[in-house]
């Protein structure tokens, strides 16, 4: 294994090494490095255009679907470069699962929302089982959404993005990537959905990318502070945030930069 | 500011003031010869019917309008419509379908520019060019591979039909796969599934409202087609299912009645009010569905 490990600990699970993106004129990252120690709980946080997304979809390579994007540097998964040429960018996906800012699910019953991700890799066990077990993870079995069969855009906003942890979380992947699964949800929906990736802590490597500075001190382990595009800081979320040595990481957590 | 400042205000208002009744003027005119179709159309058709007894006219297989003993029988017009929007949608709503998703979700900018600007073309084509095509380019090879097929048939016009259908499929689907977000491709593509899979098990679905829209539309526009089919399948009225045979769709007999061989007043001059009425009557209904499946897709997919 040759990625660097920055620390005593475990090799990363999942790690950007000098990684940059742009998009046509428009540059997204520049030479971000950042190890993912499995079992963390690690936040991204900055301003807004910072590049929280963008470092997010790199490391499960959502950012080629957009046309004229260049990527440079490397982003190793279990210490393989994601883009060497015999890595399939579906297996990818399937081993650093995402959920999106906004909702996604599709139009159709809550249990085939579920059952999509499983379906799409040939699962061969119980998918009724797999449903109960993921939808009691994110406390939505005996909601609402216990009825598999009711149409997933019939739940409330905060259950919908409950239901999409669960659909992703189906996948059985290693890593869960959340991209500001809060923002566009109000505040006892996201006081239910912190609970929930505190539970997952267990089980699941997280990469949240927020925008709640007070949500990554509660949540994470290690915090990231990203400013256009570049990585500031990093390190474990308690030191960062009583003691940041840099001082654009002060003026953040201080609220003079929004 | 003084008052004097603000008075350029009155001459400003005498155009706003214009500028309503008439634009409405212009409305009233389209919407005035629209009521004026329908009126005569009605007036005429049921004048016919009060010598053609609407069971008859309805019901009989036979239409002979010049005959000695004429019947009225809409029935052979009618299932030939039937048979030519039938048939060209087999045809065309496949490959057009094809092609909306291809350009929507594989091509490269390219391409798509390119094919879209086709496509646009397709559309561009005058029908009598596309029965001219069918007479000479796709009846000939029809018949070299069934020796049997009369000159005028069936399968030649749904066919070309089928082909001048296909833009509005294209653009029509193509709208309805738009209208899904496209943030759902991602999510499923995030979930591990390929973008074939994507595409299949959810974009698509959650576009089926506005694509059977869009097949109802294009099918309506096939019923109003009239020059193809005239000079494809024909002007023979029978009741025949086979492809291989000519037909007299409802078109093709106001096409021919339009020529003007009918004298004011007579039973087949009425006949053609009656055919056309029956006409706007089908494709009225298949538009009003397609309208309201694609109400009811969005629907569907609104979030």
């Amino acid at each position: 294994m040759n990625a660097p490990s920055t620390r005593t600990e475990a090799p990363p699970v999942l790690a950007a090494e000098d990684l940059s993106v742009r998009f046509g004129p428009k540059t997204a990252l520049t030479g971000v490095t950042l190890p993912v120690a499995r079992g963390r709980v690690v936040s991204i946080i900055g301003p807004s255009a910072s590049g929280k997304t963008t470092l997010l979809r790199a490391f499960n390579r959502l950012n080629e679907l957009t046309p004229g994007v260049v990527t440079t540097g490397t982003v190793r998964f279990n210490g393989v470069d994601i883009h060497d040429e015999g890595v399939d960018p579906v297996e990818v996906r399937r081993r650093v699962g995402m959920v999106f800012q906004q909702a996604t699910l599709f139009p159709k019953s809550v249990f085939d929302n579920v059952a999509f991700g499983p379906r799409a890799s040939g699962y061969a066990g119980d998918l009724q089982e797999l449903a109960e077990e993921v939808l009691t993870a994110v406390d939505l079995w005996s909601g609402a959404a216990g009825d598999l069969d009711a149409p997933a855009l019939t739940l409330s906003a905060g259950q919908q993005q409950r239901l999409c942890i669960a659909r992703t979380l189906a996948l059985k992947p290693e890593v869960l990537l959340l991209d500001e699964p809060t923002s566009a949800l109000d505040p006892a929906a996201t006081a239910r959905i912190e609970s929930l990736i505190h539970a997952l802590k267990r089980d699941y490597t997280v990469v949240l990318a927020t925008h709640g500075r007070r949500q990554a001190a509660r949540l994470s382990d290690m915090t990231a502070y990203l400013a256009g595009g570049e990585l500031v800081e990093y390190g474990p979320t308690e030191s960062l945030f009583t003691n940041p040595r840099d001082p654009r990481t002060e003026s953040y957590l201080t609220g003079r930069i929004p | 500011m003084t008052v004097a400042g603000l008075s350029g205000a009155g001459s400003r208002a005498l155009g706003d003031r214009l500028a309503g009744p008439a634009l409405l003027a212009c409305t009233v005119v389209a919407v005035g010869t629209l009521v004026a179709v329908v009126g005569v159309l009605g007036v005429e058709t049921g004048r016919f019917l009060t010598q053609v007894s609407p069971v008859r006219f309805v019901t009989e297989v036979d239409w002979l309008p010049v005959a000695e003993e004429p019947r009225f029988g809409v029935l052979p017009l009618l299932a030939a419509t039937a048979q030519i929007a039938v048939g060209a949608a087999v045809f065309g709503v496949p490959f057009g379908l094809m092609t909306a998703i291809y350009l929507e979700h594989y091509a490269g900018a390219r391409a798509e520019r390119v094919l879209t600007a086709a496509t646009a073309l397709l559309a561009g084509v005058p029908t009598v060019v596309y029965g001219y095509f069918a007479l000479n380019f796709v009846t000939p090879a029809i018949r070299g591979r069934w020796p049997g097929t009369e000159a005028f048939n069936a399968l030649s016009a749904c066919l070309t039909v089928g082909l001048m259908i296909l833009p509005t499929v294209v653009v029509l689907s193509r709208s309805a796969l738009k209208s899904v977000p496209p943030a759902l491709m991602e999510a499923g593509l995030a979930l591990g599934a390929g973008r074939g899979r994507v595409v299949a098990r959810v974009l698509v679905p959650a576009a089926s409202g506005g694509i059977v829209a869009a097949v109802f539309l294009a099918m309506a526009r096939a019923v109003g087609e009239t020059m193809i089919v005239t000079l494809a399948a024909g002007n023979q009225a029978q009741l025949t299912w086979s492809p291989l045979e000519g037909l007299r769709t409802l078109t093709a007999f106001i096409a021919q009645s339009s020529l003007g061989d009918a004298p004011t007043g007579t039973l087949q001059y009425g006949a053609f009010f009656a055919v056309s009425a029956v006409l706007l009557v089908v494709c009225w209904g298949l538009q009003a569905s397609g309208r309201f499946l694609a109400s009811r897709g969005r629907g569907a997919t609104a979030r």
